[in-house]
């Protein structure tokens, strides 16, 4: 075997052997179990086309008073419950009867103000509050039209778009890339602890060049990386999430995996104590992740368009990763003699 | 006092050495520039699902500027072709929004509806007269609905009066209460805290790697005044950015360093615990992401039911989030985040002062094995019936927090399953926590008789089932006022049984791990057994 493998090999091993890689696992499978979580929970709270498919006809709303709202009310899908006066919708609400009652004034024109009367618990009024949005915007809208102006663009359906913008934008890139950000941040852990641990000077007694050995470092970390991506990709498979280019995506994460990693060892060369080239890491990756947002050329959205199967994206966007992987990495060829200095 | 601020200022000074000089405050001027650059130009635009959709769009149609969508010009002809060959999502040909029936168009069609509607809003706004563009306003009152009007004498209903004053809204500028953004905003306030104790746990480590750390446990100082000592610039800085914070968001400065200052302390607290605990600089950079992935968990989520729910109040960020909306709390509402976190604080600080020693530090065991001697040396110092039910009581809020974890893991799961895993993981922790600390000393050979173990048990049963009620009493009379302190421990029998039951699961897992020479895992999963099987008919019977 030749010393840059035996290197990779033991540097996997290590890995293995301190069992901590568990954690950056389980953290993984954290935020992503915990974002799903969040989702979810924000969706039944906060999104009003869930709460009216669990509880929608549940919900009847007394009304005072005909008008259009009645009808936009209805076709919301909740219940409207006609009443003459607000003291017989009171009397029905007091028992339970209606969750809430609006009271429209007769012959509205212009400028109209109606009532809305809620309970006084603030879990149940901001459920009403949201369910009730819908209709009265369209009712809004019905005014409009009554004084002449027209609004655009105002009967668009579609299917609540949430949980896939959820999944494509943020699961599956924090899934794919949290593994790279991990293998940077090892990269430097295993660098910096042979430099301040003073065991540098031992292994370069080996036959090994000083760049082969970087690159060992940096190879194991890929290795690992790319393993948990392939792992979460069959989890994300398994739970029937579905994707295209699966070959591109893991290259992506491959080629990302490799950039994080030789940035990171970059910083440790020129930095030599962990503190400072982990500060350095963590704060070159938040403004690459920034500037590449800025200059539209996310690996993010790369890898959004790719499992979504954009007509437009492909091997060549994945390519232009490529290249600044390779610029990075000669610099980092041509710097790494400050190490042994 | 004095030598704490020797100590903090010698802290400075190494800092001042790192980054000193050379081109690292440069590159760090330069990183933090371009992130806030970029923060400041993305401000508006990153938005979940950015870059999903792409649209076609021919004819007069406004312009789109979302980052989810790419928009493409096209000639009218061209435009059902890409479509059908699903090169792009949607059509938007003039007034007309044309899309396929398959999901990825509708779900482009809701993502554009929800545009449209502002960016129509805006144009309405802005070409047409006040009145005429927002032609109605809803008067939202609100009915006390537990308390019905009383009749009149005649016969007939009143109107009953309304709990507070009205407040008029415009349907389409008000949308419905929702604290996300604020949740967003609040976390920001974290953000720097966590980045800063990169330098607080590294001090120590640089300590120990130069082996700097026996001279200064040999001088005249204590373990307690090192650690503040370095923790002090740290957390100066902390409350400093979080009041910059607050300047630059509008916030009221006083009140946001009231709120976060135990926040502060808590994640100083978790990071005290990161180096004395890592054996490589791997273990570190885990252990770190660790403990800032859970606490940042543990902080937001709670923070997203602000308004809803009033368990939110775990979590000091629905308080920032109340702050932002200008709406009031009370003593009861901050006492409740604030109170648990100090107290890990305090548990933390105490765990520190035990622990800085050369000999816990330097030695390279397994994990669990370092977790032990920890817990040995926390508790070696008093007599085994004082230290071992005040583990159980002190370590409550660690366990409570734990118990939320497990929460979120096991939403992962089918829904029939939730509970049980829950019930099991809780059993499990409980049972850790309250045995482990007689298992520990029963290896040192601090207790040896089965009397003693037997004695133990109950003292930590008691410990632990005086702190969790004290916390439930806590949380339940801080959030609702009601008093229910009766219900609690007004009829004797209702705690004597839980009691019991604690005792009798502490009793099997440190008798079989300790007596019978149980492997300690297998003891506890016995008594995690037993004790889910209880849990499981408490709440089955509704006992």
């Amino acid at each position: 075997m030749s010393p840059f493998w035996a290197v990779v090999k033991k540097e996997l091993t290590s890995v293995i052997r301190d069992r901590t890689i568990v954690i950056s696992l389980l953290i993984q499978l954290f935020i992503a179990s915990f974002s799903s979580a969040l989702l979810l929970g924000m969706l039944s709270l906060y999104d009003s086309d869930t709460i009216m498919r669990f509880s929608g006809a549940g919900i009847k709303i007394g009304v005072v008073g005909e008008s259009q709202l009645s009808e936009f009310v209805r076709q919301r899908g909740l219940t409207v419950v006609p009443f003459d006066s607000l003291e017989e919708a009171e009397a029905v609400f007091f028992q339970n009867g209606v969750s809430a009652i609006f009271v429209v004034p007769e012959g509205i024109s212009d400028t109209a103000q109606i009532k809305l009367y809620l309970p006084d618990n603030e879990a149940v009024s901001s459920i009403i509050r949201m369910v009730v949005q819908e209709p009265l915007k369209q009712f809004e809208n019905y005014l409009r039209e009554q004084n002449g102006i027209e609004v655009r663009y105002e009967d668009l359906k579609g299917k609540p778009s949430t949980s896939f913008e959820f999944i494509y934008s943020v699961l599956l890139p924090m899934l794919m890339f949290f593994p790279a950000f991990v293998s940077g941040s090892m990269s430097v852990d295993s660098l910096t602890e042979e430099v301040e641990n003073n065991t540098l000077q031992t292994l370069l007694s080996a036959p090994l060049s000083l760049n082969a050995m970087i690159s060992a470092k940096i190879t194991s970390s890929v290795i690992i990386a790319i393993l948990q991506c392939m792992a979460w990709l069959s989890l994300l498979r398994l739970n029937g999430i579905a994707f295209e280019n699966t070959g591109w995506i893991l290259l992506l994460a491959l080629i990302v995996a490799g950039i994080t990693s030789t940035a990171a060892v970059l910083g440790a060369v020129l930095l030599k104590d962990r503190e400072r080239s982990q500060f350095i890491y963590s704060l070159s990756l938040l403004a690459a992740t920034a500037i590449s947002t800025l200059l539209n050329a996310s690996p993010i959205t790369t890898l959004s368009r790719l499992a979504v199967g954009d007509a437009y994206t492909g091997g060549w966007n994945v390519a232009l990763f490529a290249v600044v992987l390779a610029a990075l990495y000669l610099v980092l060829w041509k710097t790494s003699r400050r190490l042994a200095g | 006092m004095n030598q704490i601020l020797v100590i903090a200022w010698r802290e400075i000074t190494r800092l001042r050495k790192r980054f000193g000089g050379g081109a690292s405050p440069v590159a760090v001027l330069l990183l933090m520039g371009a992130v806030g650059l970029s923060a400041f130009a993305l401000r508006d635009t990153v938005s979940l699902g950015s870059g999903l959709y792409r649209v076609g769009v021919s004819g007069d149609v406004p312009a789109i500027e979302d980052s989810r969508f790419s928009v493409i010009e096209l000639e009218a002809d061209e435009g059902q072709a890409l479509l059908d060959s699903k090169s792009i999502d949607v059509w938007i040909d003039g007034a007309k929004v044309i899309s396929r029936p398959d999901d990825k168009s509708q779900y482009a069609v809701r993502a554009l509806k929800q545009y449209m509607e502002k960016a129509e809003l805006i144009r309405v706004g802005n070409s047409f007269a006040e009145e005429d563009a927002f032609p109605l306003r809803v008067g939202i009152n609100y009915l006390n609905p537990y308390q019905p009007p009383a009749e009149n004498q005649t016969g007939g209903e009143a109107v009953a009066p309304v709990t507070k004053p009205e407040e008029v809204i415009i349907p389409s500028l008000t949308p419905p209460p929702a604290p996300f953004t604020q949740v967003l905003v609040a976390l920001i306030y974290i953000l720097p805290i966590t980045f800063i104790s990169i330098f607080f746990t590294s001090s120590f480590m640089d300590e120990k790697v130069n082996r700097r750390l026996t001279i200064l446990l040999s001088a005249p100082i204590t373990p307690f005044q090192i650690i503040l000592g370095k923790m002090l610039p740290y957390a100066v800085f902390s409350l400093a950015t979080t009041a910059l914070i607050a300047v630059l968001t509008k916030g009221d400065v006083l009140l946001a360093l009231a709120i976060f200052a135990p926040t502060t302390l808590f994640i100083f607290a978790i990071y005290l615990m990161v180096p004395l605990f890592y054996r490589t600089f791997k273990d570190t950079t885990f252990i770190a992401m660790l403990v800032t992935t859970l606490t940042t968990a543990y902080l937001v989520f709670p923070a997203m039911f602000t308004n809803v729910n009033d368990l939110a109040y775990i979590s000091p960020l629905a308080l920032a989030v109340k702050m932002y909306r200008d709406e009031p709390f009370g003593w009861r509402e901050y006492l409740f985040p604030s109170v648990p976190m100090s107290a890990i604080f305090g548990f933390a600080m105490f765990a520190g002062t035990r622990l800085l020693n050369e000999e816990f530090l330097m030695g390279y065991k397994p994990i669990t094995r370092k977790a032990a001697d920890a817990i040995y040396l926390m508790m070696a110092h008093a007599h085994p019936y004082l230290s071992v039910p005040l583990w159980s009581l002190l370590v409550i809020p660690i366990v409570y927090l734990t118990q939320v974890v497990f929460l979120a893991f096991a939403t992962n799961l089918p829904v029939g399953l939730i509970v049980g895993a829950v019930l099991i993981a809780s059993a499990f922790i409980e049972e850790v926590v309250k045995s482990v600390g007689i298992v520990v000393l029963a290896e040192r050979k601090v207790v040896t008789k089965f009397r003693d173990i037997l004695l133990l048990s109950a003292l930590s049963a008691l410990g632990f089932l005086v702190g969790e009620k004290l916390l439930l009493l806590i949380s339940i009379t801080m959030v609702s006022q009601a008093s229910v302190s009766g219900a609690l421990f007004g009829s004797g029998l209702l705690l004597l049984i839980p009691l019991v039951a604690h005792f009798i699961f502490t009793a099997i897992v440190s008798l079989l791990a300790t007596k019978a020479k149980f492997p300690y895992a297998l003891a506890l999963t016995l008594g995690t057994i037993v004790h889910f099987i209880y849990n499981w008919k408490v709440l089955g019977g509704g006992l």
